[in-house]
């Protein structure tokens, strides 16, 4: 296929995208490019704008200005012919209640010209998907699972997903986990949209986070990692000197509390695990920021002409307003 | 049936189609096997004298006793084409707006398929549908009234069936273009139902009414009666406006779902 053959443009490539919808949230000036072969993670807080960027990508909605390109095609000038070649989870995805999945894939494949549905039932059985019973008689779960065969059974070589392991029991995640290490492995390219850190760490190369509608950043998750921080907690018998925590290397913020001892720590916890030994340590509380504490860490990290198209707006410790 | 977007569309419809088949094959059937009982009673059509202009005007029939004035009074005149048009009229509207509004048109729109095409085989899925109805209304016209030796033409019963099936075209188009332009099944419906009453009061009053008399012609049911096809068969001209008027509003539909964004 011709689409596939032009390896060297990228797989997406967003210049000033934007979508306004009044007062309701869009997305502003997305600049994106996704690689060949990568898998990229796309996360953001639920109503930051991932499905708004997607539904862009697919032609589903257009945007207000800039442009989209994805698999060097103009996404709304040959969206048609570039469809071929995509598979798509929508993120709040409804099936056809009264079908099977076994039909549905039939239904499908026949859109497609797709007369193999060898991987489709290959796919169907790692993920443990229910094919003969009507979709609207299915767990959220197993929805979940008909969508994510669907969008890759004609083995696209652009895979778009929102949210898919939504629903997902944990076993069947890490065989998804494993289906998107093969479909890399192909050289072929996902998009991935997710409010989990953890999951976007575990399968992305590169990451694009994504708030308000606007990216804050891109990066290796390698990087995003080296920066990532952790919350200590000690909870210490009698007080201990403050200061001492303080000077160690990777601690960025201690916070006394009499005898509770907050840490906010980057990398390695080694040298605080050693010098709290010297004391009489009741219990050790260890927790990794959350994905709003990673956009407030990175916020704090860099400096303001860094700070992506988000920068002009203050960090706020408003969690719950992010809701993640 | 899973292998084009029509086929599929016919196919979810299949059980609804069942009940629509059977129900307008009774009342045909029974509508045409009571006639003998109308025939022999002409005290009816002194009734109906004694009515006023206006109410044998809704009625659409001056006489019930003849086999045509007796059909298309208890039938032809409203009651099969408001049935045709409640038919197109879910069809119509549930086309695009309806699978918008139940979340699957992103997930049909992820295929290779272009809008153009959905909308044209969801079109044609309810040409199919409605043109099954129209045979099945015919045929329970035509064979009853050949067992009671009903004087009526089976060419004539299909002229005013497929009148009626061409009104039914054009509302079917009517409620899917606004479908697929707004993606609003409700506003479909409505505009349907609106255009429909308006449409028929206004085709049986306004030639009662001398302002108003030339308003009839912009009432689809005047397109689709006016000729009384029961009697005198089709009229061209009538037909054409019926039948252009539904490809039009696919058009219409075509190009008012391409341009804008399909709703989450």
């Amino acid at each position: 296929m011709t689409l596939t053959a032009a390896s060297d443009v990228p797989a997406i490539r967003a210049e000033g995208l934007t979508k306004s919808y009044g007062r309701k949230r869009g997305i502003i000036d997305v600049d994106l490019e996704v690689r060949r072969g990568e898998i990229f993670g796309y996360l953001g807080p639920n109503g930051a704008g991932k499905s708004t960027t997607i539904r862009l990508l697919l032609d589903l909605i257009r945007p207000t200005r800039g442009t989209a390109s994805v698999l060097g095609q103009p996404a709304h000038g040959s969206a048609v012919k570039l469809r071929r070649d995509i598979g798509y989870l929508p993120g709040e995805m409804t099936l056809y209640p009264r079908m099977t999945g076994r039909e549905l894939f039939q239904y499908f494949a026949a859109l497609r010209g797709l007369r193999d549905l060898t991987h489709a039932e290959e796919l169907a059985g790692r993920l443990e998907c229910e094919l003969d019973r009507p979709i609207k008689a299915l767990s959220h779960g197993n929805k979940q699972k008909v969508g994510l065969v669907q969008a890759l059974m004609h083995r696209p070589s652009l895979v778009i997903l929102d949210e898919p392991t939504t629903g997902l029991d944990p076993l069947v995640q890490q065989e998804f986990y494993r289906i998107l290490d093969e479909v890399r492995a192909e050289g072929r390219t996902i998009f991935l949209s997710s409010h989990v850190l953890a999951e976007v760490e575990r399968v992305a190369n590169r990451v694009g986070i994504v708030r308000e509608g606007r990216i804050v950043v891109v990066s290796e998750v390698e990087t995003l990692k080296r920066q990532a921080r952790r919350n200590l907690e000690l909870h210490f018998e009698t007080p201990v000197p403050v200061q001492d925590f303080e000077r160690l290397p990777g601690v960025v913020e201690a916070r006394p509390d009499g005898r509770v001892l907050s840490l906010t720590v980057e990398g390695s916890v080694d040298n605080i695990i050693k010098l709290a030994s010297r004391y009489t340590v009741l219990n050790v509380l260890s927790r990794e920021q959350d994905l709003e504490e990673v956009f407030l860490s990175y916020y704090a990290a860099s400096p303001p002409e860094d700070a992506a198209p988000g920068g002009d707006e203050p960090a706020t410790p408003d969690g719950a307003a992010l809701g993640a | 049936m899973l292998r084009t977007i029509t086929t599929k569309t016919l196919r979810d419809g299949r059980r609804s189609m069942l009940f629509w088949t059977l129900g307008i094959a009774a009342l045909n059937v029974l509508i045409v096997l009571v006639y003998p009982l109308i025939e022999t009673a002409p005290q009816f059509d002194e009734l109906l004298g004694d009515l006023p202009d206006w109410v044998v005007a809704i009625i659409g029939e001056g006489e019930l006793t003849s086999p045509a004035g007796y059909l298309n009074s208890q039938l032809f005149a409203a009651l099969l084409p408001i049935l045709f048009i409640a038919y197109v009229g879910a069809a119509g509207s549930g086309a695009i707006a309806g699978e918008e509004e139940s979340h699957t048109l992103d997930l049909l729109l992820a295929n290779p398929v272009s809008r153009t095409r959905v909308v044209v085989e969801k079109a044609l899925a309810m040409t199919i549908g409605l043109a099954w109805l129209g045979l099945v209304s015919w045929a329970s016209v035509v064979l009853p009234a050949m067992i009671i030796d009903m004087d009526i033409g089976a060419e004539y019963v299909a002229a005013v069936t497929l009148s009626a099936v061409l009104l039914g075209y054009f509302m079917g188009g009517l409620a899917l273009a606004v479908g697929a332009a707004t993606g609003s099944r409700g506003l479909s419906i409505g505009i349907v139902v609106l255009v429909a009453v308006m449409g028929y009061l206004l085709n049986a009053l306004a030639p009662l009414v001398e302002e108003i008399e030339a308003l009839q012609r912009i009432s689809p049911f005047y397109y689709f009666y006016a000729n009384d096809p029961l009697r005198n068969g089709l009229d061209a001209v009538h037909v054409t406006v019926l039948g252009v008027g539904a490809a039009i509003f696919v058009v219409i539909a075509v190009l008012g779902f391409r341009r804008r964004d399909v709703g989450v």
